[in-house]
C-alpha cells in the first residue's frame, strides 16, 4: 500500500510525458491539403458532376457536382482543415501530455477528423435529398467522437449528447420533407425538385422541416443551446467543426435547396425571424461570457444568424450575399477560436478575467487575430468589411425593418469581438505564458494574411460567390464589393455601426446588464430546459415501462402477448372482413386431423392446469408433435420436418432449463392477495392473446385475401429446380432474407457467448 | 446436460449407449437429407438440427465435458459456423462480381442442370451447405455454453 502510494507520488512528480511527432495528424493535413487543390482545380475547369445508379427503383442516384455553392464549402472545409489539421498536430500533442494520455489516443482523434472533413466535401457537392441527410449526419457523428474526445470528461460527454441528439434528431426532420416531396413529385434529386415543385401545402410542410434541421445545424435559436456546450471539444475541432464546417452545413444545405424554401412565404419569413433572433440573442450573450471559446461560439451563433436572415431575403443581391458571407466569416471564426486554444495552452488560462496584456508577449498572435478581429468585426482592409457591405446593400434593399436591424448587428460584433480582443492582448499583463509554438500560431497569421489580401483584392472571392448565388438563385448574380468614397447608404450604416459598436464597447456596465439579464432570462425559460425536461422525461417514460415489463416473468411474456393481440384487435377492427370468415367443411383426411386437434385442446387444458413443470414441458411438447402431425397431413412434409426437429430442440432446452430452476417456488406469495391477482392478469392477458391468434388463423384460414404470394412460390418452384417449396424459398426467392436472418443467428450466439463467459465461444 | 444433484446421477446405460451410436448416422440422415433436398422434403437447416439433435443426445447422456471428450471434434464448432456463413453469404453475393443481383443462382431457372442421382448441381447446394454447417456450428456452441454452467459454477 505505501509502495503505491510512493509509486503515485512519483509519477505525480515526473514530468508529463513527450510525445513522439504527431504523424497521422500530418497525414490528414495533407490530405485536407490535397483536396483544396482538387477542389480548387475542379472548380477552375468548370466544376463537372458525376451521377451513379444507388436504388434506381426509388430513383436514388449519387449525384455529386462540384457548383459554385459546393466549391464554396468544399475550398472552406478542406483549405480550413489543412490549417486546422497543422494547428491540431501541436495542439493535441500538448493536450494529450497535458493530460497524461498516450500517443495512441491520437487515433481516437484524426480518422473522425479526416472523415469529417470527406463528409463535408461529400456534403458541399450533394445533389441528392437523401444523400445530403447521410452525410448531414455523418457529419454529426463525426462530430459525436470529437465533441467527446475527452472521455473521461463528463461535461465533454453530455455535450456531444446533446449535440447529437439535437443535429440528428432534427435530421430526421429533414429526412421526413424528403420523402413528403419524393411522395408528391417522384424524385430526390434536388435539381429537377427544384423544376417540378409548386407552391402547396406539402411543399410548405417539406420546406419547414427541411429548414428545422439547416437551422438546428447551423445553431439558430431555438435549437442553439448545444453549440456553446460543444465548446468542451478540444479547440481544433471548435477551431474546424464550430467555425467553417458543421453550423455551415446548416447554411449550405438552405443555399442548396433554397429555390424549393422560395415556394413558401411561410418558411422565407420563418428564416427571417429566426435569423434576426439569432443575431440578436448570440450577440448579446457573446458581449458578457468569460471563457474565451464561449464568446465565440455565442458569435458564431449570431454570426450564422446574418447568414440566415440573408437567405431569408431571397433576392439576387442576399444570395450572394450570404455566399460571401460564409467566406469571409469561416475564415475570421477559425482564426479566433485557434487564437483563443494557442493563450490557453500558452498560459493554462481559459477566462478572459485572468487574462490580459499578451500583446506584448505573443506579437504574432496579437497582430494576426486582431486582422481576424476586425475582419468579423468588419473593419476597412480586411475581407470582412465587403460581408458587411453586402450584407447592409441586402438588407437596405430590403427594408427598414432589417436595415435597422443589420446595423444593430454589425454593432453588437464590433462590441464583443473588440472587447475579446482588447481584454485579451491590451492592457495590465495577467497570465503566464509557459509555452510558445509557432505551429500553433502560423495558421492564424496565414488566414489572417488571407484575410487582408481578400480585402485588398476581392475579385476571386466575388467570382466565387457569385457562382455560389447563381446555384442558389437560379439566375446570375451580381456580387461586387468594393470600396466607394461615397455617402452610400452602406457607408453610412456602416458608420452608424461603428459608433454604435464603439459606444456599446466603452459602455461595460450597460452591456453587462443587458448580458446577465438575458442569459438569466434563457437559463430560466430557454430551450434548454425543454431539451433536459424532455430527456429526462424520455427517461423516466423508458424506466417506467421498463419495469412494467420485466417486473417478473409474467409481465415480460404478457407485454409480448398483450400488445401484440391488441394490434391484431385494432387491424381486425380496421379491416373490412363482411362474409370473409366462412366455415370451411369436413371431409377425407379432415378426420384424420380433427382428433389430433381435440388431443391439442386437452393437452392446452392440461398446461394451463398443470402444476409440474416438467408436465407442462412434455405438455408442450405433445402440442409441438401434434401439430407436426397436422402439417404433415394437410400435404405440407417440408414444415413438418422442420416443425418436429425444432419441437424435439425444444424439448430438450425445456428440460435442461427446468434442471436449473429451483425445486420449489418462493413461498412469500403463495396464496397471497398478490399472487390471486396476478392469476386474474394472467387470464385476461392469456385470453386477449388466445383469441387474437384465433382470429388470426381463421382469417388466413377463410382467406380474406383473394391473392398471395405462396401461390406464385408454389407455381415458380419447379422452375427454380425445387421440387420442395419451403426449400426454393428459403434459399431462393427469399433468398437475401436467408442470409441476413443466418448472420443473425452467429450474432445471437457471440451475445450469448459474451453473456455467458465474457465472450469465450469455446 | 440434465444431471439431478438428488436421484440417479448418471442416465442410464441404454441412453448412453444410444447417444455414443447416434452421431455417426445423424449425420449421413443429414446429409441425405441435403442431397436429395431440392428435388424432396429436407433442406440445410433440417439437416443441422438432426446433428445438433444427435450431439446433444450425447450431451444429456454423457454430460458436457464426456460429449466434448467423446467426440473432440466439437471444439471447432465456431469455426463451422464461421465457415458455413461465410460460405452461405459467398454464393448469396458471388452473383454481384458478374453484374447480376444477389442471390440469383446458376444455372438460371428453367436451364437445364447436371444431376448426380438425386443430387442436383446448382449454387443453391452450396448456400445449403452453409446453412447446415452454420446450423450445427451454432447449436453445438449453444450446447457447450448452456451446458457447461453448472460445472463452471462449482470451480
Amino acid at each position: 500500500m505505501a509502495l503505491d502510494r510512493g509509486r503515485a507520488a512519483r509519477d505525480e512528480a515526473a514530468p508529463a510525458p513527450r510525445l513522439t511527432p504527431d504523424w497521422p495528424g500530418w497525414v490528414a493535413c495533407a490530405t485536407a491539403a490535397v483536396g483544396f487543390f482538387a477542389c480548387l482545380v475542379g472548380w477552375l475547369a468548370g466544376g463537372d458532376g458525376f451521377s451513379v445508379p444507388w436504388a434506381p427503383s426509388l430513383d436514388l442516384h449519387l449525384s455529386f457536382r462540384l457548383d459554385g455553392l459546393g466549391a464554396i464549402y468544399g475550398l472552406l472545409a478542406t483549405g480550413i482543415g489543412a490549417l486546422v489539421f497543422a494547428y491540431g498536430t501541436r495542439y493535441m500533442t500538448l493536450h494529450l501530455e497535458h493530460e497524461r494520455r498516450g500517443a495512441v489516443e491520437r487515433w481516437r482523434f484524426w480518422p473522425w477528423m479526416l472523415l469529417f472533413a470527406m463528409a463535408m466535401v461529400g456534403l458541399a457537392t450533394a445533389q441528392d435529398l437523401v444523400l445530403v441527410f447521410v452525410f448531414f449526419d455523418l457529419t454529426a457523428v463525426c462530430s459525436y467522437y470529437l465533441i467527446g474526445f475527452d472521455r473521461s470528461d463528463s461535461k465533454a460527454r453530455t455535450s456531444a449528447v446533446m449535440a447529437l441528439l439535437v443535429t440528428v434528431v432534427s435530421a430526421v426532420a429533414m429526412l421526413i420533407g424528403a420523402v413528403l416531396l419524393y411522395a408528391a413529385y417522384g424524385t430526390f434529386a434536388i435539381p429537377e425538385l427544384i423544376e417540378r415543385v409548386g407552391p402547396s401545402e406539402t411543399t410548405t410542410v417539406a420546406a419547414a422541416l427541411i429548414a428545422v434541421a439547416a437551422l438546428a445545424k447551423s445553431a439558430q435559436v431555438p435549437l442553439h443551446f448545444w453549440l456553446p456546450r460543444a465548446m468542451a471539444a478540444p479547440t481544433p475541432v471548435s477551431a474546424y467543426l464550430h467555425s467553417a464546417a458543421m453550423v455551415a452545413a446548416g447554411v449550405l444545405v438552405i443555399g442548396r435547396v433554397h429555390r424549393l424554401l422560395e415556394r413558401s412565404e411561410l418558411v422565407m419569413t420563418g428564416l427571417l425571424v429566426i435569423g434576426a433572433l439569432s443575431i440578436v440573442v448570440g450577440g448579446v450573450l457573446a458581449l458578457r461570457r468569460d471563457r474565451l471559446k464561449q464568446v465565440l461560439a455565442y458569435s458564431t451563433i449570431s454570426q450564422y444568424g446574418y447568414m440566415v436572415l440573408l437567405y431569408g431575403m431571397g433576392s439576387s443581391t442576399s444570395n450572394g450575399a450570404a455566399a460571401f458571407y460564409v467566406m469571409a466569416h469561416a475564415v475570421a471564426k477559425s482564426a479566433l477560436f485557434m487564437t483563443a486554444g494557442a493563450v490557453t495552452m500558452a498560459t493554462g488560462e481559459d477566462r478572459l478575467s485572468k487574462l490580459g496584456g499578451l500583446g506584448r508577449r505573443m506579437p504574432v498572435l496579437a497582430v494576426a487575430s486582431a486582422v481576424a478581429a476586425a475582419s468579423l468585426a468588419a473593419l476597412p482592409l480586411t475581407i470582412g468589411f465587403f460581408k458587411d457591405e453586402l450584407f447592409f446593400a441586402a438588407a437596405w434593399e430590403e427594408g427598414s425593418v432589417t436595415t435597422v436591424l443589420a446595423v444593430v448587428a454589425a454593432a453588437l460584433t464590433l462590441a464583443y469581438i473588440g472587447r475579446f480582443w482588447v481584454t485579451l492582448f491590451l492592457g495590465a499583463e495577467k497570465g503566464q505564458v509557459t509555452e510558445r509554438s509557432v505551429v500553433m500560431v502560423a495558421p492564424v497569421a496565414f488566414l489572417a494574411a488571407v484575410t487582408v489580401v481578400g480585402g485588398l483584392v476581392t475579385e476571386p472571392f466575388a467570382r466565387l460567390a457569385a457562382s455560389a448565388g447563381e446555384v442558389t438563385a437560379g439566375r446570375p448574380v451580381e456580387v461586387d464589393p468594393g470600396y466607394h468614397l461615397e455617402l452610400s447608404p452602406e457607408n453610412l450604416m456602416a458608420i452608424a455601426a461603428w459608433t454604435l459598436g464603439g459606444l456599446l464597447l466603452a459602455a461595460p456596465r450597460l452591456t453587462t446588464v443587458l448580458s446577465r439579464t438575458l442569459a438569466r432570462a434563457g437559463d430560466l425559460f430557454g430551450p434548454r430546459r425543454g431539451y433536459e425536461a424532455m430527456l429526462h422525461g424520455l427517461d423516466r417514460a423508458s424506466a417506467g415501462v421498463h419495469g412494467l415489463e420485466v417486473r417478473d416473468l409474467r409481465s415480460s411474456i404478457a407485454a409480448v402477448l398483450v400488445p401484440a393481440g391488441l394490434l391484431v384487435g385494432l387491424a381486425f377492427a380496421a379491416t373490412p372482413t363482411d362474409g370473409a370468415f366462412a366455415l370451411g367443411h369436413v371431409s377425407g383426411a379432415d378426420w384424420v386431423i380433427l382428433p389430433l386437434l381435440g388431443l391439442i385442446t386437452v393437452v392446452t387444458l392440461v398446461i394451463a392446469r398443470s402444476r409440474s413443470r416438467l408436465a407442462i414441458a412434455l405438455a408442450l411438447s405433445v402440442v409441438g408433435f401434434a401439430l407436426a402431425a397436422v402439417y404433415a397431413l394437410i400435404g405440407a412434409p417440408d414444415v413438418a420436418l422442420v416443425a418436429v426437429m425444432v419441437e424435439t430442440m425444444l424439448a430438450l432446452v425445456f428440460v435442461a432449463a427446468l434442471a436449473r430452476l429451483p425445486q420449489e417456488e418462493p413461498d412469500e406469495d403463495r396464496g397471497s392477495v398478490v399472487r390471486k391477482k396476478r392469476r386474474r392478469r394472467d387470464v385476461v392477458a392469456g385470453s386477449i392473446a388466445g383469441l387474437a391468434a384465433f382470429v388470426t388463423v381463421w382469417g388466413f384460414l377463410s382467406k380474406p385475401a383473394a391473392e398471395s404470394v405462396s401461390d406464385d412460390h408454389i407455381r415458380l418452384a419447379p422452375e427454380a429446380h425445387g421440387g420442395d417449396v419451403v426449400t426454393a424459398i428459403v434459399a431462393d426467392f427469399r433468398g437475401l432474407d436467408t442470409l441476413v436472418e443466418i448472420t443473425v443467428l452467429l450474432v445471437a450466439v457471440i451475445g450469448v457467448a459474451t453473456l455467458m463467459r465474457r465472450g469465450k465461444t469455446w | 446436460m440434465v444431471r439431478r444433484s438428488g436421484r440417479g446421477a448418471a442416465p442410464d446405460s441404454v441412453v448412453r449407449v444410444v447417444a455414443r451410436m447416434l452421431p455417426a448416422p445423424s449425420v449421413m440422415v443429414a446429409a441425405a437429407l441435403i442431397v436429395k433436398g431440392y428435388a424432396e422434403v429436407g433442406d440445410g437447416f433440417a439437416a443441422g438440427v438432426i446433428v445438433a439433435l444427435a450431439v446433444s443426445l450425447t450431451y444429456v447422456a454423457v454430460g458436457a465435458d464426456g460429449a466434448e471428450a467423446v467426440l473432440p471434434v466439437l471444439r471447432h464448432a465456431p469455426k463451422i459456423a464461421v465457415t458455413g456463413l461465410l460460405l452461405a453469404l459467398a454464393s448469396g453475393f458471388f452473383p454481384l462480381v458478374y453484374g447480376e443481383e444477389p442471390v440469383s443462382h446458376q444455372p438460371a431457372p428453367g436451364e437445364p442442370l447436371t444431376k448426380f442421382g438425386k443430387l442436383e448441381l446448382f449454387t443453391q447446394l452450396l448456400m445449403d451447405i452453409g446453412v447446415f454447417l452454420l446450423v450445427v456450428g451454432v447449436l453445438v456452441m449453444l450446447l457447450h455454453q448452456f451446458g457447461r454452467l453448472r460445472g463452471e459454477e462449482k470451480s
